[in-house]
């Protein structure tokens, strides 16, 4: 009887604000672990095998894919390409939305006009507009119309790699232009006044200002806006898919598409394992090289 | 001397940034008018403005067909899904991420800010892969096997949630931080339980940074196609931005080309997203400033 009456249990308010954190936290956590970390494990494993069909199981390879990637050649190519593409998108679309940041940077009364329609394009999902640039881009579209009228030559627009790519930059640009605008304008507005002030009374141009006031005073915002950028170019296929499709005969062709099609289209998914860890792998690097050149010039 | 080239200065920014905001706006106006071509009136165009002969408004009624609607109303369910489970989760998490001490708080952290800059590539083939050999579901065994799993199953509408919705918790957290926690005290020593307090107390105090979620949250779910894209063949279980992007796809193959439907059914799919942002833009905006700065 007497040796033990159950003691009641009082707990402490820490322990009981531990227990209650944890029955709050951990389904949520446990259940984006299996949409993120179950698959991020198993793609590892994936690119050592060979997979074809879903119907099949794997079948362990080793390295057998990773070997193909490097010695084939087409992958490289579609990883060069994905690098160069993306990389023009992505320096057009700094230096662009920069300028753009700039010019929002003024007190008047249409700056909320503008503000909208430099950022609309970027409500809407790509599957949703790029059907726009497609039409434009017909053989007898609406882009050649206007040059036949303006006595131009009309230009077969997907019979040319250099068009395409130019076309695939303008709607990344367009698309892309308003938030990276905005972060640079929100950048703008938080350096401080005063500094600009005092430049004036020491007579500094609108240049000299620029280069030792604006520039120090936006770092943080540009390495935010090239990192994400830089991620975000690296997997880009969605406008390649809609407005190339990789042609003319592949030579738009991008390393995620690539992956895209072997994975969900031809069901060789041993081979998009090793493809997608490679090109993980290849942004993580660059992400980390930008990141490294940024902080070193801090010092 | 000096006010007159500022007149002139300000003159030039309006002509420029005007005609800039038209070229930004055009292809809006564009997918419009194509939307009210015939099919063959359009293809035989040819022109920067199709502006039609006769508008034919009869192009828009494709929405209200049922392989139109069913597809609206799929967004429309996906959209209200997403923005209160991730608020639910937001809120609960980033709440108690805030407030309370315990062991693995650090961990936690590290996890909702590391996952943060890990490419989506490294996930998206495995978690195909993954989803197609569910044990027990779409004629799978229980190892996984034989079937399809949840492959074009409407159930992916609704189940995936990935790392990139902890950002909100980390933003929910950032905004808690910033308020004094006398208020739920208070509420606690007259007795309140976690849950009334959490809404009668927390929540109306929170709703600014609350509504910056829910709209972003929302605006990214609408447009959200790759997801329906990748896992739903069946584009009647699908949702319109990825029906629409089926269709777009479809544009480079040969043979007739149905623009001003994919236009109209485009145009439809804008409206609701543009009227957020119309209406909300200010979270929006704060959405986008708060991740470039605190991200």
């Amino acid at each position: 009887m007497t040796k033990t009456a159950k003691a009641p249990k009082i707990m402490t308010k820490s322990k009981r604000e531990a227990r209650r954190a944890y029955c709050i936290i951990l389904p949520f956590f446990i259940y984006i672990a299996l949409w993120g970390l179950i698959p991020l494990v198993y793609g590892l494993y994936l690119g050592l095998t060979e997979y074809n069909g879903l119907a099949s199981s794997p079948k362990f390879v080793g390295f057998k894919n990773y070997v193909d990637f490097f010695t084939t050649g087409d992958y490289l190519t579609l990883l060069w390409r994905q690098f160069w593409i993306g990389g023009i998108c992505l320096l057009f679309n700094t230096v662009v939305s920069f300028i753009v940041g700039l010019a929002l940077n003024v007190n008047s009364k249409a700056r909320g006009f503008f503000r909208t329609s430099v950022y609309v394009p970027s409500i809407a999902a790509v599957s949703i507009t790029s059907a726009i640039f497609v039409a434009l881009l017909e053989v007898n579209g609406g882009i050649n119309g206007f040059l036949k009228q303006i006595g131009q030559p009309t230009i077969t627009w997907n019979y040319s790699q250099f068009w395409m790519v130019f076309w695939v930059v303008v709607y990344f640009l367009w698309r892309s232009l308003g938030p990276a605008a905005i972060i640079w304008l929100g950048g703008l507005q938080s350096i401080d006044p005063t500094l600009y002030e005092a430049a004036d009374v020491d007579g500094a141009s609108f240049a000299q200002k620029v280069r030792y006031i604006t520039i120090p005073g936006l770092k943080f915002v540009a390495s935010y806006i090239i990192l994400t950028g830089i991620v975000g170019a690296m997997q880009m296929f969605d406008i390649i898919m809609f407005i190339t499709k990789g042609n003319p005969y592949g030579k738009t062709d991008v390393l995620m598409y690539r992956i895209y099609r072997d994975g969900v289209v031809n069901f060789n998914m041993g081979m998009a394992g090793a493809e997608s860890t490679i090109l993980g792998i290849v942004t993580i690097i660059f992400a980390i090289i930008y990141f490294k050149v940024v902080l070193r010039k801090e010092d | 001397m000096r006010k007159a080239g500022k007149i002139v200065m300000r003159a030039i920014w309006l002509l420029v940034m005007g005609v800039f905001s038209i070229l930004m706006l055009y292809p809006f106006l564009f997918s419009l008018m194509a939307a009210l071509n015939t099919k063959t009136e359009f293809s035989n165009m040819g022109d920067l403005f199709p502006w039609p002969e006769t508008p034919q408004f009869g192009n828009f009624s494709v929405i209200f067909t049922s392989s139109g609607l069913r597809p609206l109303i799929n967004t429309f369910l996906r959209v209200g899904w997403y923005t209160i489970i991730v608020c639910i989760m937001a809120i609960l998490v980033g709440y108690v991420m805030a407030r309370y001490n315990f062991r693995g708080k650090k961990i936690f952290l590290g996890i909702i800010i590391g996952t943060q800059v890990i490419p989506g590539v490294l996930t998206l083939i495995p978690t195909f892969v993954m989803v197609a050999n569910i044990p027990l579901v779409g004629g799978n065994d229980i190892f996984g096997n034989g079937g399809q799993g949840l492959i074009n199953s409407p159930l992916m509408l609704y189940l995936p949630l990935g790392w990139g919705y902890l950002m909100w918790v980390f933003l929910f957290m950032q905004s808690m931080k910033s308020l004094t926690p006398a208020f739920e005290e208070a509420a606690e020593m007259d007795g309140c339980g976690f849950f009334r307090t959490m809404f009668q107390i927390v929540l109306p105090m929170q709703l600014p940074i609350v509504a910056v979620i829910a709209v972003n949250v929302a605006l990214n779910t609408w447009n959200d196609w790759m997801t329906p894209f990748m896992y739903i063949n069946d584009m009647q279980e699908s949702t319109l931005p990825a029906y629409i992007g089926m269709l777009t796809a479809q544009l480079q193959q040969f043979g007739t080309k149905d623009y001003p439907r994919v236009f109209a059914l485009s145009c439809v799919a804008i409206v609701p997203p543009f009227l957020i942002f119309l209406f909300l833009q200010k979270y929006i905006i704060q959405g986008i400033a708060s991740a470039g700065v605190k991200g």
